[in-house]
Parts: C-alpha cells; structure tokens; sequence
C-alpha cells in the first residue's frame, strides 16, 4: 500500500516541477479528450496490497527492543544447553568426583573458573611430597602450632608477622582469627605473644594453601631438593585439585559437579516444558475446534469444562504425581491434564466469534475451501494466542515442576532437573557459604522463564493483525 | 436473582461431588503397598485383612456410596499414619483455623498492595510506576512461586535478624509468610486494575468530563476508578486459588502448623486417607471461591443480568 502511494506522489512531484520550470512537453489536445483504453494491470493496481501476515508480525516483533534482546539471550541459552556435552573438559552430570589422588569427594568445591590457585616463579621452595605418577601434593607451611603457643614476633606487619617458635621461623597471617595480640607499641619488636586459635607457619609471607589443604603442581615442573623439600623448575601453576578442569559452578554435597547438573537440568526442564506446550496446542486446538464448530457438542464440552476448570490445577497435579511413579513422563502427562483447558476456552470463542462474520461469510460464497478460510481467515486470529499459550507453556511446565519437586512428588535426583537442583539448594540456604548451589540454577532458571515470558507476549501483541497499522 | 443463585449453587453441588468422585477413584488405583509399612514381611492373609479393615475390599462403587453417607455425617474417616486412628475431621479442624487466618490476611494485604499499585500504573502510562509494576508483574508471573519464597525466606529472615521458622507467638514471625503468600495476588490484582482503567480512560464518559473541565484527580477516582473495581471484583474471591498453592509451600518452608504444610506432610508419609480429606478440601475451597466471585459480580454490578437472552450465543 505505502509502495504505492509513494509512487503516486513521486509522480505528480515530478509533473509539477516539471511544470514550474516550465519544460512540459506540448500536449496534444485530441489526445486529452480520447476515452482511455481497458487496461487489465492498471485496473487491478489500486487493488492491490504488498501486506504479508508473516512479514508485518515480524516487523511488529523486531520493534520490541526490549523482546529482541531477550530473545538473543535466549537463544545463545538454548544453544549453549544443547551444544554444554559436547564441549571439551566438562564433567558428567551424575558423576560423583574424587579427588584423583586422595580418593576423598570432592565435596562443596566453592564455584571457580580455573583450579590454578597461585603461579610460583621458577626456583621456590616449597613442602611437598609426591602422590602419584603426575601430581605432587605441596604447600608452604612448615608447621602448625597449637592455639596459646607462645611465639616470638620478630617483625610485625599489618598482614603478616615474621615469627620464631622453638627453632622454627617463618611468617603467620596477621588477621581477625589469628589475632596477634599487640603490645603497646608493635614496631618495639621482639615481643612475644600467642593466638587463640592454631596458627600455620609459612615459609613466606604468602599462603599457598587451599584453605588449609595442600595444593597440587604436577611432577614435571617439580624437583626434589636434598633436604625434603621441593622446588619448582619454571614458573609453576599450584592448583586447588589435582586436575586441569575447573569446577565453574562449584559441586554438590556429594562432590557431583553443579555446572554439568544445571546445563543438564535444563535441558530436562525445558524438554517437559516444550513438551507439555506441544501437547497443550495439540489437545487444546482440537478440542477447541469441535467444541467451537460442532454446536450439537457445545452444551456437554461446555459442561465437562466448568467442572474441569472448578478444580484447582495445583490439586490435580499433586493427586496425578501421587497415584502413578515419579518420572518425566509422569510430570508431562499430569500438567497436560489440565492446561489445554484454557487454550480449548480460547480457540472455541474465537471460532464462535469469528466464524459467522461477513467476510468469512463472503469467503464461503465466492467458493473458497474450508480450509483456505481456516487458514487464512481463522489462524492469523489464533496464531498470535497459540504462540503465547505455548511460549507461557514453558516457564509455567518449569514452575509446576519446581513445585512438584519440593513437595517430594518430583523426578529423583539422578535425574537433574531445575526443579530438584533449586530443592537441593534449598536444603542449605541456612549455611551461607553453601548458597551458591541455590543460586546458579535459580538464576539460569529466572532467565529462562523470564525471557520465555517477555517473548511470548511481545510475540503475542505482534501476531495480533491489529497491532500491524 | 434468586433462581440464578441456586442454579449456580446447584451446579457448583453437582461439580464438588463430581470432583470427589474423581479423587476417590483415582486415589484407589494406587498401589496396594502404600498401605502397609512393611509389605514384604507380610503374608497374603494378613494383607487381606489389613485391607479388609480397611474397606477396600468391598468394590469402588459401594466404598464411594459409604464415604459420601459418612461425609454427609462429617466423617471424613481416620488417617492411618500420620496420627494413626484419629479422625481426620478433627485433626483439619485443629489445622484450619491457622491457614484461614494467614489466607485472609494475604488477601487483605495484596488487595492493599494490588489496587493501589495498578490505579497507580494507569495514572503514570510509561512513568515511573509503571515501569516499576510491569517489572514486578513481569518477574512474579514468569519466575515460579517457590523460587523468590526461598529467596525472600533466604535474604528476608537475615535481614530482619528473626529464625527462619514460624513461631505463632511472635508476631514478626507473621510477616513473611503473610508477604510472600500474598505476592501472586497482588501482582494479578495490579495487572488487572491496570488494564481496566486505561480501558475506561478510553471511553467517552472520561472525554467529556475532561471537557466540562473536571479535575484529572477527580476523574481518576470518582469515575474510572469506580468503574474499573466493579470486574475486579470477580477476582477476588478466585484469588483464593492462588493462596492455595501459595499455602501450601509457604506453609512448610516455615514449618507454619496448618493445612498446607499438613498436605505436604501427609504426601511425604503416604497417609492415604488424610491426602484424599485435603485434597477434596482444598477442591472445595477452589470451588466455593470461583461461586462467590461469580455472586459477587452479580450483587455489585446492576447491569450484569442473569437472565438469558433469547437467541444470544
């Protein structure tokens, strides 16, 4: 339509300057007063329209920043869900991870994005000793001291206090839980004191400890000095575990790595959701359809509906998950139970409404098939709604999911899912430094059902052809 | 009027008994084993007695008719393992009054939040409130429920310095559970207070008003305010829907001793008997509100007629 008013303008623009500066060219009067000939393409030009369904609700669609960005997030999400297995160094989501060298589990492993802890300079003494083939277990603590040994401060710093004890000297940390006790004027050194707590002595002014534990440098960039302890031959990566492959999101009470279980939870949690939305389209749109076209069955759909719809769908889905066994199949079929009652609702008022216009009317009687009507004249009515309902499908599938889960009905844990991620997490939101494995999949859980959310009504207000002026 | 309110009230009789029959019979096809603690020690007659004295034996149809004779008397039968041997009417009862008090609670303060929230959303179109609203619209309808529960359980009992658990002594204790029960609700009432004011904003009546010189304030509350409650109304008591579910998970994240944590409870322990109580419960609870919203509607808003129109679809 605009195309071809801005031809028409284009034309009598040009006439008209042409005009003012005078250059017409000469016009043949007869030819002015001459009955124009039929013809066929002009008389259909003012017929007809470039407007395209598809194009003008994408159109509508991409002016939605906010939506657009949302649906970029969304799809690197999905993408990186599906390609996360595939991808080098990553852990199984089941797999219970040892520490290769002791055996122990590798239990709470706070998120990190690489295992190396400290890079040493070629040439530093550290304490070690070898645990395999690859690994060396090393640290720089000479000694630990039990809490209320007198010591002897040598050289006090705000951060580290050079020390002797006994025949020992080294360096302890300076901080809130060592607390050194102070004499008047500290710089007075020696003096002597004692700590509370047990006090580590470090060969340095520098802790390369995992938090108390040994770090790990692998067996070819160690050397064994004479005296029992190691140096490093070349600048030395100390790491936390004895393993190149970090833990991104920390791992699980019983060492399983939680970066494997999110990805994999995801994709569980989204293949119930596009599932169950699959299935809400499928039944809902049927039965919507006979119940809106079929007038002799209004009056009994419309009967068992307001039965259905009287019972609430919280109920259902926890009577459904307490009769049959815990499992996929189990969540999709109870939720499909009940959701496809509102799409039903929906396309059945909308074929009521629609079906009896005028111009569907004037479509039947110039001889145009049922299913060019359905197509042409119904869908682009329902699409912008089937979209939304099967697009809310999904962080709706999520939700009753995570609800089934925490009241104990939901999948086992050996089989991720958001839903009993965010439960497990929830067991251990007393112990703050343990929050992370509440937090990551609640997180990537929020993304997901937000932007599922955003998309779905901004797709929906775009597929509406009353939004397409 | 008169003959609509019983009509409706029949067919919501007719739907309750309906809906029992259906949990009834579903909740037979369980298993045989959820009945007994330890079902491989057992022999085949013990089984058969235990279920016997149970009276599930007997076939479906005739179990249906004798509940529904006892449920007339208020017998909703004994539960077998939570307490075992109690009547359940009486355990409900105890429970009750304590989710009551919280769901009115939540309602009131979400019709609080809610109504004011979304007049003003409508009043400030793309200011600052509401942009604020759609986003707390936005993030309570797409994340789930459980998920910002034990966030707001999390970060809020920290906050606040309190213990994490519900003592029905300590009034500060109430705040939580009550706020976060009663998120859902308000967002929806927000949304909809919203959408049907900036529909009367749109209508005739609001032009000429303008025109005559009235004050926008006025406008907004004497006129489209006014208009815009009466749908509303509708869904207030549906609103109870959402307090169910939002019952059920707040009352066992903070240990609240009422029936929502009871059902959780009772799942975790295969207590038959006492799932089949609450969950008919908590239908008829759904049902009873989706009827009163229905007669609300229709005592409010004069211009509803119940009465159908001849020829109308």
């Amino acid at each position: 339509m605009k195309g071809l008013f801005d031809a028409k303008k284009r034309g009598l623009e040009e006439n008209i300057t042409a005009a003012v500066k005078g250059d017409l060219p000469p016009v043949n009067e007869d030819e002015l007063f001459t009955l124009a000939d039929y013809d066929a393409a002009a008389a259909e030009k003012t017929g007809y329209s470039n407007y395209s369904y598809w194009r003008s609700t994408l159109n509508a669609f991409l002016h939605n920043r906010a939506a657009v960005a949302m649906l970029i997030v969304l799809a690197l999400l999905l993408a990186f869900t599906i390609i996360q297995p595939f991808l080098p160094n990553q852990y199984g989501a089941n797999t219970i991870n040892n520490n290769p060298v002791t055996g122990i589990q590798l239990q709470n492993q706070s998120p990190s994005l690489t295992t190396v802890y400290a890079a040493v300079p070629d040439g530093t003494k550290l304490i070690g000793r070898r645990m395999d083939e690859e690994w060396y277990a090393v640290s720089n603590v000479l000694a630990t001291i039990k809490a209320r040994e007198t010591i002897t401060v040598v050289e006090y710093g705000e951060n580290w206090c050079r020390i002797e004890y006994k025949d020992l000297e080294g360096y302890v940390k300076n901080n809130f839980q060592t607390k050194l006790k102070l004499p008047e004027d500290p710089t007075a050194t020696p003096y002597e004191s004692r700590s509370s707590f047990p006090l580590s002595i470090y060969q340095e002014p520098e802790d390369y400890t995992n938090a108390g534990e040994a770090l790990y440098a692998r067996a070819s960039s160690i050397a064994e000095a004479e005296d029992g302890a190691v140096v490093t031959v070349g600048e030395t990566e100390l790491r936390t575990i004895p393993s190149d492959k970090p833990f991104l999101f920390g791992t699980n009470n019983i060492g399983q790595d939680l970066w494997a279980r999110v990805w994999s939870g995801t994709r569980t949690s989204l293949w119930i959701g596009f599932v169950v939305g699959l299935f809400e389209a499928l039944i809902g749109i049927m039965i919507g359809i006979v119940w809106g076209y079929v007038r002799a069955l209004d009056r009994i759909i419309t009967e068992i509906y307001n039965v259905l719809d009287n019972i609430p769908n919280t109920i259902i889905l926890i009577l459904i998950s307490y009769i049959m066994r815990p499992g996929i199949g189990t969540l999709i079929f109870a939720m499909s139970l009940t959701r496809w009652l509102g799409m039903a609702r929906f396309i059945r008022n909308q074929i009521v409404i629609i079906r009896d216009r005028d111009y569907n009317l004037a479509s039947r009687c110039l001889g145009t098939s049922t299913g060019r009507i359905m197509m042409r004249n119904l869908l682009p009515y329902l699409v912008s709604v089937i979209m939304l309902r099967m697009a809310l499908a999904i962080p709706g599938a999520i939700g009753s999911e995570v609800f089934i889960t925490y009241i104990g009905l939901g999948l086992s844990v050996d089989t991720p899912s958001l839903g009993n991620l965010i439960n497990e997490g929830r067991k251990l939101i007393t112990s703050a430094s343990l929050r992370y494995q509440l937090i990551f999949p609640a997180v990537v859980l929020s993304v997901i059902t937000i932007s599922f959310y955003i998309i779905g009504n901004a797709f929906a207000d775009a597929a509406d052809p009353k939004n397409h002026l | 009027m008169v003959k609509y309110v019983l009509k409706r009230l029949a067919s919501s009789v007719v739907t309750l008994a309906i809906v029992i029959t259906i949990v009834f019979v579903l909740l037979r096809q369980m298993p045989i084993e959820g009945y007994f603690d330890n079902f491989e020690k057992l022999s085949e007659a013990q089984i058969n007695a235990k279920l016997a004295n149970l009276g599930l034996t007997q076939p479906i149809p005739v179990q249906l008719k004798q509940f529904f004779v006892n449920l007339l008397h208020g017998d909703l039968g004994t539960s077998s393992r939570y307490s075992a041997g109690t009547p359940i009417a009486g355990i409900i009862a105890q429970k009750a009054p304590l989710s009551i008090w919280m769901g009115l609670m939540s309602m009131a303060i979400s019709l609080v939040m809610g109504i004011p929230l979304g007049a003003a959303m409508a009043r400030s179109k793309s200011g600052f409130w509401d942009k604020f609203g759609t986003v707390f619209i936005v993030f309570i309808n797409a994340v789930p429920a459980a998920v910002y529960y034990i966030f707001i359980q999390m970060y809020g009992t920290g906050w606040m310095g309190i213990s994490m658990l519900f003592d029905r002594n300590n009034w500060i204790t109430w705040i939580l559970p009550v706020f976060s029960m009663s998120l859902g609700s308000t967002a929806s009432y927000a949304m909809w207070i919203r959408r049907y004011m900036l529909d009367e904003l749109n209508k005739d009546y609001v032009r000429l008003a303008r025109a005559k010189g009235v004050s926008s304030k006025k406008i907004m509350m004497r006129h489209v305010f006014r208009n815009a409650f009466v749908p509303m109304i509708q869904y207030i008591p549906a609103s109870i829907l959402y307090t169910i579910s939002g019952s059920i998970y707040i009352e066992s994240l903070y240990s609240v001793p009422g029936m929502g944590g009871l059902l959780v409870d009772v799942i975790g322990r295969q207590d038959n008997p006492m799932v089949q109580a609450l969950v008919m419960l908590y239908s008829a609870i759904g049902i009873i509100g989706l009827l009163l919203g229905d007669l609300l509607m229709g005592v409010i808003d004069p211009r509803i007629s119940f009465v159908k129109k001849e020829g109308a679809r």
